[in-house]
């Protein structure tokens, strides 16, 4: 018992050696610093418009711009356009998207092999589970088939997804998640992203790569100091530092 | 509600509903066409087979009309962007389709309607033309005439980006020669396609990355004109893209800075470049797509032939970085030829990158290689070999001459593609060169008879390949191998070769009787055989050499004859003048005077042996050489440029003063 009453003031010193080999910053200190870093309204209402370019969302940018006055990097019929074949996808019509997508750029199908198999490979998930059982058989046959001979991970994909019809009770077969709409989801942001890619429009909004940055920079930090970091981002509130 | 497939009407349907009166049925018909190919193969195959692209090819000429004559705008317009955009969906990557295209002569209607006043129309035409110019099949454009550069230089400056990434697309297929590259320069194009470099989006960036390198090639004279005056700063922008966050855009640069690098010796040598290029090819490697499939012949075409560059190279652990991609397996073809053809490149020269190969056991991954289903790996996997197999150490060590490596090796030797089965004799070629006694390996598994057997062939390639395979795997062997080639070759065959019409074949089939009859003297019976076929061959053949190296390998072969007894030698004799016929002048005379000085060492050496001191019949044979001014020839060679010549003179001249000549 004794023993583990000098063992206390020891571990309070090691503790404060420990944390004091790190530089530690306080909260003060750390808000004056941040006071004096500048940040423009126009900036972020430049990345808020990128935001909601980039996502698709053509009404709030319209209402934003006017709000504003802050001018969006792309047509706004030009996104009214990339969403109508995103929610195409998101509704299970695929045929339709693709359609519409060979209206905006041919060209975005033709060299994107891969996106294309993705959209065929939809339209058999939602045939499939309109349970077309005959026309998904001939329509896998017919053009999924062909994708698959010439690329071995496509024949794969095929595979996983034609055995969707070996399953009697689809909610719990291996490969159900292709039935979720978050597979529809997914296809439809690959789309998104090919649109946006072919009008020379990066395809993530920058606030997240921001995000990213903020992410990264903190993990380096932490190796070397002790800081009020952000841990929630939502709330962006700073932690004081543990000493 | 989900789209449903129901009710396709079956392609046959289709196009016959592309020539229907009702322009209604006639659009939707066309709309479904397009619909149908974009993105599938298939379709587009078994549409053009049906005849769709004439078709739509005819729809694309009568809406052009309906323009000229003002009729239904709106309508037309929807006619001229489905047609131009299926047309350019034929074409797009599939070569039948492209040919499709311009026999169906839409190609000068496309033209035109550049012009056209709707935005869409021009998008789609702009489109499908440089879908037609990523082929080699493309019309070639004539940059040489004034309008044509006018023309090209009002695309490039059209604010449309399809249009001016159409001008980017023509100059990279259409410019080869110096003359057209220099059209270029002095029409101010290549400043142009700078100011794309810097201010365009992604894919015009990468669109003028790829004509700058074109304008670039093989042309150190624009290039210097380019970045002289502003020494660094157009190069600059180019560098810095070779940072760029996007890989394809990474991969153009590096070629363009590579393309330079080749072509001038003036930019881009210092260091700090050649390690970042290399840095950066290694890296593009990791993307799984397109670009890391065309990183590793970015890097070949760096390093090829560059000691320095390998050196860099191996420093930065290229060779581990290719073994750990090839490990990893299933790779797209054009990757795996590639990785490969890199490899092959960064051992061709120095021992320590073999080394290096040899020490992390790629050996086996490239032998695996050469079962590959794709001919490319499998010649890419010989090429490997024969840069490694150079290593001769290894060589020495028997390291090569095992069954793993020689069994498939063979088997290439009839492989249905000619480039893999020269590949593969290439290789071949280096492994025979056994200097341990284990080449009975090679013939066990039958490689010595199909080598004669491809010595047959109907490809020159293969022939002189095959000989040059016999010749080095004969080099110092032993005399019951020799006998076998021998007997399998015959006499008739082997004097045919050094008759044959290719001059490559005639020197390699001289320098294989060269390499036969070397040594034990029983082989030299080898050219009197069947009456001395091929004795004569060598005889007529160096008659009428077109070029030094027949000479040289005939000359050697015979001095080898000379190197026997006095029988061989006096056949030697006979053969040096029985050749002169209504010419005064022995060839040997005119192989004496050549510039060439392996040649001069062969003749004079051949000499040597006919006025050896110790045979009795060299007195004679000296007096014949006087008589026919080669001594005096010689004597004139006294003081030749050549220390192998002038040592071989003073011994000839030795030898004929010990039979009292002054």
């Amino acid at each position: 018992m004794s023993l583990f009453w000098v063992m206390i003031p020891q571990l309070a010193e090691i503790q404060e050696q420990m944390a004091s080999s790190k530089k530690v910053i306080m909260r003060e200190e750390w808000e004056k610093r941040l006071n004096h870093i500048r940040i423009r309204k126009e900036d972020m209402n430049k990345l808020v418009m990128n935001f909601l370019v980039t996502e698709g969302y053509a009404e709030a940018v319209a209402k934003f711009r006017m709000e504003t006055g802050t001018e969006p990097d792309m047509d706004v019929a030009m996104i009214m356009d990339r969403m109508a074949v995103k929610e195409a996808v998101q509704c299970g019509n695929v045929e339709d998207a693709i359609e519409k997508v060979n209206d905006l750029n041919p060209e975005i199908l033709d060299t994107n092999p891969e996106l294309f198999f993705h959209l065929q490979q939809q339209r058999l998930i939602e045939l499939i589970r309109n349970e077309k059982i005959e026309e998904a058989l001939e329509f896998a046959q017919e053009e999924l088939a062909p994708r698959g001979e010439e690329n071995q991970s496509f024949l794969e994909e095929l595979e996983r997804t034609v055995s969707l019809l070996v399953f009697k009770d689809v909610s719990n077969c291996p490969v159900r998640e292709l039935l979720d709409i978050s597979q529809r989801l997914k296809t439809a942001n690959e789309v998104n992203a090919a649109i946006l890619t072919s009008q020379s429009h990066e395809k993530d909004p920058k606030l997240h790569s921001l995000l990213k940055m903020l992410i990264w920079a903190q993990n380096q930090l932490d190796e070397k100091a002790t800081y009020p970091r952000i841990k929630d981002f939502l709330k962006a509130t700073l932690e004081n530092p543990a000493v | 509600m989900p789209s449903a497939t129901v009710n396709k009407p079956r392609p046959s349907e289709l196009l016959s509903r592309l020539t229907s009166a009702e322009p209604e049925v006639k659009v939707r018909a066309l709309r479904e066409v397009k619909n149908q190919i974009i993105g599938n193969r298939t379709k587009k195959l078994s549409f053009l087979k049906l005849g769709a692209v004439p078709a739509v090819a005819g729809i694309l000429a009568d809406s052009i009309d309906d323009v000229t004559e003002n009729n239904n705008c709106n309508n037309t317009n929807n006619f001229l962007v489905q047609s131009a955009a299926a047309l350019g969906s034929f074409a797009c990557g599939f070569d039948a389709g492209v040919q499709a295209v311009l026999d169906a002569g839409a190609f000068p209607n496309l033209l035109r309607l550049l012009a056209n006043p709707n935005e869409k129309v021009v998008d789609a035409v702009a489109r499908a033309l440089r879908m037609i110019y990523q082929s080699k099949l493309a019309p070639k454009y004539d940059f040489l005439q004034q309008k044509n550069m006018e023309f090209l230089i009002s695309l490039l400056n059209s604010e449309k980006e399809t249009v001016s990434g159409l001008g980017a697309s023509i100059i990279s297929r259409s410019c080869e020669t110096n003359l057209e590259q220099k059209a270029l320069f002095d029409a101010g194009i290549l400043r142009k396609l700078n100011s794309l470099l810097e201010g365009g989006s992604l894919s015009l960036r990468d669109a003028s990355l790829e004509s700058l390198a074109t304008v670039f090639r093989n042309n150190p004279e624009v290039i210097s004109k380019f970045a002289g005056p502003e020494i660094g700063r157009p190069l600059s922008s180019i560098i810095d893209l070779a940072k760029d966050r996007y890989p394809r855009t990474r991969l153009l640069a590096c070629m363009c800075l590579i393309v330079i690098r080749n072509a001038s010796p003036h930019f881009l040598q210092d260091i700090g470049i050649k390690t970042k290029l290399i840095h950066i090819l290694l890296e593009l490697l990791d993307d799984p797509g397109q670009v890391g499939d065309e990183a590793p012949f970015a890097f070949s075409s760096l390093i090829a032939q560059k000691e320095d560059l390998q050196k860099l190279a191996l420093e930065a652990n290229a060779i581990d970085k290719f073994h750990h991609h090839i490990k990893k397996g299933s790779l797209h073809p054009r990757r795996y030829e590639g990785i490969l053809l890199a490899l092959a490149d960064m051992c061709s020269k120095l021992e320590s990158c073999r080394s290096k190969f040899l020490s992390l056991q790629v050996l086996n991954l490239v032998a695996d290689a050469l079962t590959d289903y794709n001919a490319g790996v499998r010649a890419a996997a010989c090429i490997c070999l024969k840069s490694v197999t150079r290593s001769i150490k290894n060589l020495s060590a028997g390291y090569f001459m095992n069954e793993t490596i020689v069994i498939p090796l063979v088997q290439l030797f009839l492989d249905p593609s000619t480039s893999v089965q020269v590949a593969a004799l290439g290789a071949t070629s280096n492994i025979v060169v056994d200097f341990t006694t284990r080449k009975s390996i090679f013939v066990q598994c039958g490689g010595m008879k199909q080598l004669v057997q491809l010595a047959k062939s109907m490809e020159s390639s293969v022939r002189s390949n095959a000989l040059w395979a016999l010749k080095n795997f004969v080099f110092q062997a032993d005399n019951r191998l020799k006998e076998g080639v021998f007997s399998e070759l015959t006499a008739s065959l082997l004097s045919s070769l050094i008759r044959d019409p290719e001059p490559s074949v005639q020197e390699q089939a001289l320098a294989l009787v060269r390499n036969l009859v070397d040594g034990c003297i029983n082989l030299i019976e080898f050219v009197f055989a069947e009456d001395g076929l091929i004795l004569g061959a060598i005889g007529r053949q160096l008659q009428c050499a077109s070029k030094a190296e027949i000479g040289i390998q005939g000359m050697y072969a015979l001095c080898n004859v000379a190197s026997g007894n006095e029988f061989h030698r006096e056949a030697v004799m006979q053969l040096l003048f029985t050749q002169m016929g209504d010419k005064n002048q022995s060839f040997v005379v005119k192989f004496l005077q050549s510039n060439d000085s392996q040649l001069r060492t062969a003749t004079v050496w051949t000499i040597v042996n006919l006025t050896c001191p110790s045979s009795p019949g060299a007195p004679c044979r000296l007096e014949k050489l006087r008589n026919a001014g080669i001594v005096s020839q010689i004597k004139n060679m006294v003081n030749d440029p050549c220390v192998d010549v002038k040592l071989r003179v003073r011994t000839v001249l030795g030898q004929s003063m010990a039979f009292g000549d002054n």
